[in-house]
């Protein structure tokens, strides 16, 4: 066994976890540098080879394994500065992706604009050719359209194509012959994305939206990833690169890029990972992972172990990802979101500070009030600062901006000021967790709260008791969590195959063949990740619905390739069960549809044993650090410990403080935190 | 029996006196206000999540939102800003109706009816109080409501669907519920539900009123872990500071505006009967920072068959306004109460009880954003933006589905564009206009597969949208056809009256629709297509109205014109006739460029003219 390492390049800071040949976890972080996001993780594998006293290629050479979450697509999206992409359509449905089904974010005011084009209507060809529901061609395809099209889109520019045609999903012929049309008209074009390939299923509002962006990306990405790996063979690893996809699982490079949409949120979904591992090893079915970062809260339910995937609605920067994603969910509130009084009522976020000026006690030129600036007011966080000590935090500015912003225009002291933001953005983050769970009838009473990112564990105690949620759990990893959630992350492969029948009309010889196809896809895919066949868990599922309906459910088919006549009508009932249990009803006298078959692959990854470095303290005492006032509605005298010597079972009474190397865990009074021999803090009342 | 008067309801101002006394610190009130608007939200979700039919469970026709006691409302969430703000004069009927001491801890209510609070008979609205301990005299007593108000597919009456425009009288349009108790003190009211299920041809109906009581119920015991968590006196205290938070915003941006008295009229084409030119009149006082909303003047025909009743016009008025308005001022009875609302009854704003509704909830009820728009466009030029639409009623195609042998009824629920003005500083853009931006439309791929039909066209059609200093969106072309013989059912508007320019924009293309469309025998509909015939193979063809233009043309960045003919938006002819723009090069070869001498020329010129 080598060296393992998981990187996440978050806005800031680039962290790292690695795990040692001798099962140690080490946690460190470095400067991001977004202009090149490979820079930043070369500097943070060098910060780690320089701990253990190793050469740089030496280390590199020792390393097995590197897994990325990466924010290259996110960034992309963020300033929409994606590859010059052109659009080849179906003709009457040209404007499809401008039209967004009706759908507009702010109902309430008429001059927010519409979202960045990816591509510009001059960008969207039209082109002559009509499938209909059933694969029939209405209209051929018209090729000279297509060349002419492609002529069209070299004459503008564009490196880029994404091809959606309607009901390619159902027969892709149109849509693969004009792949070859493009390649002879234009054969250096960076990248194809056929709408089939990407999302094979409709609607077309969904497919054109999903292609786009997904070609918009594809180019930086391949290009950041072969960057990243040139310099990591230079730099002497040999071993596989993998990448964090928003589906919950990595996968080597070159599938990745032919699916770039899928690493949005691919930081996010590292962290839920990591949350997901940490805590079946505690014993825990059901939970919220929360993330406070500097900017966002991101929370995902976990239920039986699993983090619910979306397959419909996800959004991301304004456009719609028909994939199935871990649905990490965000909302503007980190420590950086900046406190305002409008007309007499005090607001917090979604605006942010960011790193960049930063909150007022960062001392960056930042001038308003944020969440930082109040946590410090109140004595959570250490004047001495975080982030290993780099960065000392300057109280006085911090109470200077709360008392200008907020406590002199409500008329209050800076305290009460302090406090008032800290129960707003608890609040705010406890409504967002509220939503999601309603989005899945979940009652937050019946789950624990697993907090994590640098903020995580200064206001999870707030957070939890807003739900009513009884058992916090704070990972010693909690600031580089996501660098952790990557690197325990399984491969997941997740292909999807369209056939539209009525389940009375299905013809189970093509389900055979769909099903061969799959096995065969994925059995590929899997093939260079080297694992043994008992390593590989295969789902496959019948895509259905009822007939109507926007979305499909994924129902299990457990009799795999002996699946026959006999198990139609299991099939139905399982699917109108899965329908009650899912979305509370179900129509027993209605003919199920079926859309498809998905094949879901899973290679588990090994495990470190544990996910922090414990320390040998069993008496708090011997590293307290001395007292601190902090304010929980009233001052009270806490304890501050040094929690990187704290050893596995010791138990910290709140009011109190423990300080990691790069955070703080809040045990506010009447709550009681234990440390596990995993290296995490569960605090309960 | 009492007559209740609604118009004098909506207009009482009830309160608290001793919520009033205490001075609630701004966090608690915020808090309170985030926690309303996420149940909100739950409830409003778990509709979603547990009815059965489409129309429930997959559009964003469900309006949920928080009253207190004196059924004021409090707080609101995702929906349609003109529904959810039409859904709390039913509550407050029923108050006054009933009486308090009918409210009973476990009680659930339903309502529907146009002439008591309510839209039109296809919006059902549930409610249910909600109870907390008075610390005051130790005993509980209501001091919130719960509500939710969904569409639904059917009503009763003549005609299945909710819609039936030619109905003499709102008895031939549905059954209507003024208001009744389907659960009493927690047990379920089986004469009343099963009443309200009998009254209803969809089998589903009951069961997605059970999600609406169950989405009320929720609200109730997420309201009463508030109230326990806060206290009752806080939260009642919290709903006070949230709207007098809201008017004092309210009557801030009314302060800003210049008093005066602001006049404008609006017309609506014809009714579904053919006629003519539906008239309605707005006289907008704004004195200080009060205002007041006149609608004297408006049409008062008795034979028409359009008529918005008070309570939806009350909706589309506070819509249009909150619209013009700061969108981060919370959603509540501060609108309400800073407003005088004048409509005339025997108005087609304000018909004498049992008129039709089904056609006039949107014409004229839609087209009153519109007329308050054009009254206020020269003083608050960037915020005139009518949130309305032109749609008469959605297209209703008939026939019999040779896939099942069955009969289909396709309302033509899919995507198109049109009818979305320009705001200062924003071409228009996305498909209908802000107000309907919760909406979610069915596409090809999914109606295709449920209906014959094959859906040619929607394209944006170039040159459809209002010029203007800021370009009105561009309206679709629009092409269905039928692969079976079929029938189509349908009323259409904005032919004659399209969507208004604002501020010298120009306005919208006019609708057009033609059935068998390119046929032998095209129908070019003038008003209403009752149920005329198609076979298979023809096509329905809408060429749906564009957005009006805001500002002068002549003032648009002649490289705006460029982009926009680039994209197609705009011809080069369109340019030079709309914009005053002229451009040399091809459209083809990408040569084109602004010849700048030649439109500064014609700039000049087409000013002077106009002078």
């Amino acid at each position: 066994m080598g060296y393992r390492v998981g990187v996440d390049v978050g806005g800031t800071f680039t962290d790292l976890i690695c795990v040692t040949p001798d099962g140690d976890v080490v946690l460190d972080k470095t400067p991001s540098t977004l202009d090149d996001q490979s820079t930043g993780v070369m500097q943070g594998l060098a910060q780690l080879a320089e701990r253990f006293g190793m050469a740089v290629p030496d280390f590199c050479a020792d390393l097995e394994i590197v897994v990325h979450g990466t924010t290259t697509g996110d960034n992309t999206m963020i300033e929409m500065n994606g590859a010059a992409t052109g659009l080849l359509v179906t003709e009457g449905h040209r404007d499809e992706i401008e039209m967004r089904r009706c759908h507009k974010e702010q109902i309430w005011d008429p001059s927010a604009p519409g979202p960045a084009p990816i591509a510009r209507r001059r960008a969207r060809i039209a082109i002559p050719e009509r499938l209909d529901f059933q694969g029939e061609v209405l209209l051929p395809l018209d090729e000279d359209a297509v060349r002419a099209g492609v002529r069209r889109l070299r004459q503008l520019g564009v490196r880029s194509i994404a091809v959606m045609y309607l009901f390619s999903f159902v027969n892709p012929e149109h849509e693969l012959r004009t792949r070859d049309i493009v390649l002879e008209e234009f054969p250096d074009v960076d990248h194809i994305t056929l709408s089939h390939e990407v999302m094979p299923r409709g609607p077309e509002f969904e497919r054109v939206s999903t292609t786009l962006v997904n070609a918009y990306l594809a180019p930086k990405l391949a290009r950041y990833i072969g960057n990243l790996q040139g310099k990591l063979r230079t730099g002497g690893f040999a071993g596989p690169l993998l990448i964090m996809q928003s589906t919950g699982g990595v996968m080597p490079p070159d599938y990745v890029a032919r699916r770039a949409v899928s690493v949005l949120a691919s930081g996010p979904t590292g962290g839920v990972m990591g949350a997901t591992v940490t805590a079946r090893h505690a014993g825990i079915d059901d939970f919220v992972a929360v993330d406070m970062g500097g900017t966002s809260y991101d929370l995902c339910l976990v239920r039986g172990g699993r983090p619910e995937i979306k397959t419909d609605w996800n959004w991301r920067y304004r456009y719609y990802i028909g994939m199935p994603m871990v649905d990490v969910q965000s909302v503007g509130a980190g420590g950086g979101s900046i406190a305002r009084v409008r007309q007499g009522a005090l607001l917090v976020g979604p605006e942010s500070a960011g790193s960049t000026p930063g909150p007022a006690c960062y001392g960056r030129g930042g001038t308003l009030p944020t969440v930082t600036d109040a946590d410090l007011v109140l004595g959570y966080l250490p004047e001495a600062g975080f982030a290993g000590g780099r960065m000392r935090l300057d109280i006085d500015a911090a109470r200077d901006a709360i008392r200008r912003e907020v406590a002199e225009p409500l008329g209050i002291d800076v305290v009460d000021a302090a406090w008032g933001i800290e129960r707003i953005v608890n609040a705010n983050m406890a409504n967002a967790t509220r939503k999601v769970l309603a989005g899945y009838g979940a009652d937050p009473r019946t789950l624990s709260l697993i907090a994590y990112g640098g903020n995580g564990p200064v206001h999870a105690w707030a957070i939890a008791p807003e739900l009513d949620i009884e058992r916090i759990v704070v990972p010693k990893a909690a600031p580089a969590f996501s660098a952790l959630g990557v690197l325990v992350a399984d491969y997941v492969v997740d292909v999807v195959r369209s056939y539209v029948t009525p389940l009375s009309q299905l013809d189970v010889a093509r389900l055979h063949a769909l099903l061969a196809d799959l096995l065969d896809e994925g059995r590929k895919e899997l093939e260079p990740a080297g694992l043994s066949e008992s390593d590989v868990e295969i789902g496959l599922y019948v895509q259905m619905c009822y007939p109507g309906q926007n979305f499909d459910m994924s129902v299990p088919i457990p009799e795999g390739t002996d699946f026959d006549e006999t198990h139609l009508l299991d099939l139905a009932e399982r699917f109108h069960d899965q329908h009650l249990a899912e979305r509370g009803f179900c129509f027993r006298s209605q003919q199920p549809l079926v859309r498809g078959a998905r094949l879901a692959a899973r290679g588990h990854t090994p495990k470190p044993e544990k996910f922090a470095a414990l320390g040998t303290v069993v008496d708090p005492a011997e590293v307290r650090r001395g007292v601190r006032r902090a304010y929980f509605g009233a001052w009270h005298d806490c304890e501050v410990y040094d929690g990187s010597q704290l050893a596995a079972g010791v138990s910290i009474a709140g009011p109190a403080l423990v300080e990691e190397p790069f955070t703080v865990i809040v045990i506010p009074p009447g709550m009681t935190a234990e440390l596990d021999a995993l290296g995490n803090y569960t605090m309960t009342a | 029996m009492t007559s209740v008067d609604i118009a004098r309801l909506a207009a009482s101002r009830g309160r608290l006196a001793a919520a009033t006394a205490a001075r609630l610190d701004p966090v608690t009130a915020e808090v309170v206000r985030n926690g309303m608007e996420t149940i909100c939200f739950e409830m409003a979700v778990y509709v979603s999540r547990t009815a059965t039919t489409p129309i429930l469970n997959q559009s964003n026709e469900r309006n949920a939102t928080i009253l207190d006691a004196q059924g004021r409302l409090a707080a609101l969430s995702v929906g349609i800003p003109q529904f959810m703000l039409t859904s709390t004069l039913p509550v407050r009927f029923a108050l006054e109706f009933l009486g308090v001491e009918e409210f009973r801890e476990g009680d659930v209510f339903v309502a529907n009816d146009p002439y008591h609070g309510g839209g039109h008979l296809p919006d059902y609205n549930v409610f249910a109080p909600v109870f907390a301990d008075d610390p005051a005299t130790g005993t509980r007593r209501m001091v919130l409501i719960a509500s939710i108000q969904c569409h639904h597919g059917d009503t009763g009456g003549a005609v299945p669907g909710g819609y039936n425009v030619t109905a003499a009288d709102i008895w031939g349009e549905g059954v209507r519920w003024p208001v009744v108790k389907v659960i009493d003190q927690g047990r379920e009211r089986r004469d009343v539900l099963y009443a309200l299920q009998v009254n209803n041809r969809i089998p589903d109906y009951i069961g997605d009123l059970r999600a609406q009581i169950g989405a009320a119920q929720l609200g109730v015991s997420r309201l009463q872990e508030i109230l326990l968590r806060q206290g009752t006196e806080r939260v009642e205290q919290a709903v006070d500071a949230m709207i007098d938070y809201a008017a004092k915003r309210f009557r801030e941006e009314v302060a800003s505006w210049p008093d005066g008295v602001y006049e404008a009229d609006a017309y609506v084409d014809h009714d579904p009967l053919g006629n003519p030119d539906v008239h309605l009149h707005v006289a907008i006082t704004v004195s200080g920072s009060d205002i007041s909303i006149d609608f004297t003047g408006s049409d008062t025909r008795p034979e028409l068959q359009a008529w918005s009743t008070f309570g939806n016009t009350r909706g589309y008025t506070i819509g249009q306004l909150a619209s013009m308005m700061d969108p981060e001022i919370p959603k509540n009875e501060g609108f309400f109460e800073s407003i005088e609302l004048v409509v005339p009854p025997g108005c087609v704003l304000n018909p004498a009880p049992g008129k039709p509704v089904s056609a006039g909830t949107h014409h004229p009820g839609a087209d009153v954003g519109e007329v308050i728009a054009l009254a206020m466009q020269h003083v608050l030029p960037d915020k005139a933006v009518p949130q309305t639409y032109k749609t008469g009623i959605p297209t209703v195609i008939r026939g019999i589905d040779p896939r099942t042998g069955q009969a289909f009824v396709d309302h033509s629920a899919e995507v198109y564009a049109g009818w979305c003005n320009a705001a200062k500083g924003i071409d228009a853009w996305g498909a209908l206009s802000t107000s309907f931006g919760n909406l979610w439309k069915a596409t090809a791929e999914i109606n295709e597969s449920l209906f014959p039909h094959v859906q040619w066209s929607r394209d944006y059609r170039t040159d459809s949208g209002g010029a203007g200093q800021w370009r009105g969106i561009c309206g679709s072309h629009y092409e269905k056809e039928v692969r079976v013989d079929s029938t189509v059912y349908t009323y259409v508007v904005g032919m004659k009256y399209p969507m208004v320019g604002i501020c010298g924009g120009k306005n919208g293309s006019p609708n057009e629709m033609i059935l068998r469309y390119g046929s032998a025998d095209p129908v070019r509909v003038e008003h209403t297509a009752n149920n005329v015939p198609m076979r298979a193979g023809d096509r329905v063809m809408y060429d749906y109205g564009g957005g009006g233009g805001w500002g002068d043309p002549l003032d648009r960045d002649p490289q705006a014109v460029l982009d926009d003919v680039l994209d197609e938006y705009v011809s080069v002819a369109g340019a030079e006739r709309d914009y005053a723009v002229v451009l040399t090069g091809s459209l083809s070869d990408l040569t084109l460029a602004v010849d700048a001498a030649a439109t500064d020329r014609l700039r000049a010129e087409r000013s002077k003219v106009r002078r």
